[in-house]
């Protein structure tokens, strides 16, 4: 019985993540952001609960010897801008928790802002920047903050009117990647008893993306005054009532924030749009697009696949201008759902055929894909070629590799240690 | 064959006892007529080989005397165990037979063994291949035998050697071939379901492709072919299908086919390491206030003044 070593693919075990246990390079980085955007104070109270996690007003003050007043101002930017969240535990108490994903997801907002310029040009890239830097906002404080900065850029005597803002922010708000923050729910039967220390926010489901009915009338106004804010510095604060509209605010209460992971969806659909466009033709990835946007609200991100679509829907959702026959597309599809990618599937013959998306599998080889490139950019295409048998085949003596391979036994074994060393392969004893 | 050798040499000793003196080549052969040159060269050499005739020259020619039989029973002993030794080798045919194996076989010590083998391969009876399993092993075979592909590592050794540089070629060569075959097929403007078809070459066809090029010296098999193939999967560049096949389509094994595609791969090189931090090997030292950072980093200043 000999004792042979096998190589294997290196899986890295992501150590259990607790809420507030973050490497020492990650709080640095969340520190830098939170100072950057919001200045010394509130880096300090961010930092500190990252690091002790969730903890109550008294001990924040004290610990970080902060005055509670100071204490109070940092966590209501922090809770604005969704980066702490609070909770109440028996006895009153209420503690706060950094939601330390969310702090690194800063580093993300240029790239919303310019997905969103992308797909609503300028009106809903100013529309998504503006909920960025000021966390939570009215539609209305929006639209005029919005018509406003783009009548700065227009030429003389021309301005952006508010129905041109609304309807942009309406479609943000149908495509969900703006939604309705949670908001203190309206009792009913007004309760005798004392107020909670701290509101229970909620939102319900189906209002999440229900914009509320107002007739917004007015256009931009150029700046002139020199009380307003500066124009795009960042100011987080709870939203001004700006001292030039002296009318109520008609959606007093509603507050819309970015929906940060339907963007995040997004970039998994350009990814596999992206995918297949290299790996078959600009047809097939178009088909795939036009399949992926029909789920785009209907399908979880989590989903692993989408719903099934007939081939006549996706006939009639391909985009206008599109001159493919039907009896093309349905080529397109079986060339598709038999491709090795494995990226659609064919789940039945109704209504022309029914096709899904194989999320989960689509991401798993776009996961695959990416760590072949790093071996294959840092180890060369030799070490590449070793990386992909070996994942592929899970285990592998030397020699196997040697012949699979086809590379002389002393380049190989070289290449095998180094990627041993790098952990990017493991060794496993295994028995004959 | 084998039993015409014997009976051969039974009757070539026995002529050598009729005529002490020494029988020539013409004497045997008007005593068995119906045996040809190479039969007879065999019988003889084996004789000789085995001690028991003696080769002489005359003027009329070669004669071959049987040995003294003094010297002869002395060997005799010998003289059937490097009968023995040669027939076991000869068994083994072109894959040859270590020499511990022959010493199972025979029964004989080792030292006999390594005697006879000496001396057979002397003769030019055997000879020693080196084995390209395990580099120390040498399996014996008969002299003029083409050793199994097993212990040559047939296509790609040549002498023990690896040849890389050859393998490398047929890789490249087989990438080509597929990569215009997919681009025809692409530039085809055929329906969708043609053009992928005709993108795809069997290993059959990529075998032929190869052959006809006659960039190989030695003979390649389509089973060669596909372990270059492989390779080509394993660099992400190709990729296979198996369809079924009708028994006797050419190129089909055992009712399947395989069918082998040139592809692009899914994703550009990935961010991290398009960024000087992905390649760098200091990586793990690098740390802001540190000797190596970023804000001191020269590559990470040239990269960021694109």
């Amino acid at each position: 019985m000999k004792d042979f070593p096998l190589y294997r693919f290196g899986v890295f075990s992501l150590a259990l993540r607790l809420p507030s246990t973050m490497t020492q390079a990650e709080i640095k980085l969340c520190s830098l952001l939170l100072q950057e955007h919001f200045g010394e104070i509130v880096e300090k109270i961010g930092v500190h609960l990252i690091r002790t996690g969730s903890q109550p007003l008294r001990v924040i003050a004290h610990d970080t010897g902060t005055s509670l007043d100071q204490v109070k101002k940092a966590l209501c930017v922090l809770i604005q801008h969704n980066l702490v969240s609070y909770q109440v535990h028996k006895r009153g108490v209420v503690e706060y928790e950094a939601q330390c994903s969310r702090v690194l997801r800063m580093l993300r907002y240029p790239r919303y802002i310019y997905t969103t310029k992308t797909l609503y040009s300028d009106t809903g890239e100013l529309i998504v920047e503006e909920l960025l830097l000021n966390g939570k906002l009215t539609m209305s404080a929006v639209v005029k903050k919005v018509a406003d900065r783009l009548t700065e850029t227009m030429e003389d005597g021309k301005t952006m009117d508010y129905a041109e803002v609304s309807n942009t922010f309406v479609r943000l708000a149908d495509t969900h990647f703006v939604q309705r923050c949670p908001s203190v729910p309206t009792t009913e039967n007004s309760d005798p008893g004392p107020p909670p220390p701290a509101p229970t926010l909620v939102i319900n489901e189906k209002d999440m993306y229900l914009v509320p009915k107002l007739s917004l009338i007015g256009k931009g106004k150029r700046r002139r005054s020199s009380d307003e804010d500066a124009a795009g510095e960042p100011k987080a604060k709870r939203p001004k009532h700006t001292t030039d509209n002296k009318e109520p605010i008609p959606d007093d209460g509603i507050y819309w924030q970015a929906n940060l992971d339907r963007f995040h969806q997004h970039f998994r659909d350009q990814a596999i749009v992206s995918a297949v466009a290299n790996r078959m033709d600009q047809t097939s990835s178009e088909i795939v697009r036009t399949m992926l946007r029909m789920s785009e609200i209907t399908t979880s991100s989590s989903a692993p696949f989408t719903q099934p679509l007939s081939s006549n829907e996706i006939f009639r959702s391909l985009p206008v201008g599109y001159n493919i026959s039907k009896q093309v597309l349905d080529q397109y599809l079986t060339l598709l759902a038999d491709d090795p990618l494995e990226f659609v599937g064919k789940s039945g013959d109704s209504g022309g055929g029914m096709y899904v998306i194989n999320l989960h599998k689509a991401l798993a080889s776009l996961a695959t894909a990416t760590l072949e490139s790093v071996v294959q950019e840092r180890f060369g295409s030799r070490c590449a070629r070793i990386f992909r048998l070996v994942l592929q085949k899970k285990h592998l003596e030397q020699k196997q590799v040697e012949d699979f391979a086809m590379i002389p036994a002393k380049e190989a074994k070289d290449m095998l240690y180094k990627m041993l060393s790098e952990n990017f392969m493991s060794l496993q004893v295994g028995c004959q | 064959m084998k039993d015409n050798i014997n009976t051969l040499v039974s009757r070539i000793i026995e002529l050598c006892h009729q005529f002490p003196h020494g029988i020539t080549d013409q004497v045997i052969q008007n005593e068995m007529p119906h045996i040809e040159a190479q039969q007879r060269a065999v019988a003889i050499n084996r004789l000789l080989s085995m001690g028991q005739l003696d080769l002489l020259r005359s003027n009329t020619g070669l004669l071959y005397r049987i040995k003294d039989s003094q010297n002869a029973g002395k060997m005799k002993g010998s003289d059937n165990q490097e009968k023995l030794v040669y027939q076991i080798i000869e068994d083994a045919g072109n894959k040859g037979i270590w020499s511990r194996d022959i010493r199972y076989k025979s029964n004989l010590p080792l030292t006999e063994i390594n005697k006879i083998l000496k001396n057979l391969e002397s003769k030019k009876l055997i000879k020693a291949v080196k084995s390209v399993a395990a580099s120390k092993k040498k399996v014996y075979m008969l002299y003029n035998l083409q050793p199994d592909r097993s212990v040559t590592g047939g296509a790609w050794y040549s002498d023990q050697d690896f040849e890389s540089e050859f393998v490398e070629v047929l890789n490249q060569q087989c990438f080509k071939f597929l990569q215009s075959k997919a681009e025809t097929a692409r530039e085809s403007k055929q329906n969708p379901m043609i053009q992928r078809n005709s993108s795809f070459a069997s290993s059959h066809e990529v075998w032929k492709y190869i052959c006809e090029l006659g960039i190989s010296k030695v003979e390649l098999s389509m089973e060669d072919i596909e372990t270059i193939l492989n390779t080509l999967i394993y660099d992400g560049k190709v990729e296979m299908t198996i369809i079924a096949a009708k028994e006797g389509t050419v190129g089909s094994v055992d009712g399947h086919m395989k069918l082998y595609r040139a592809v692009s791969p899914i994703i550009p090189p990935t961010g991290l390491v398009r960024a000087p931090c992905g390649l760098c090997p200091v990586f793990d030292d690098c740390h802001e206030g540190g000797e190596i950072s970023p804000s001191n980093c020269i590559y990470m200043t040239e990269w960021l003044e694109f």
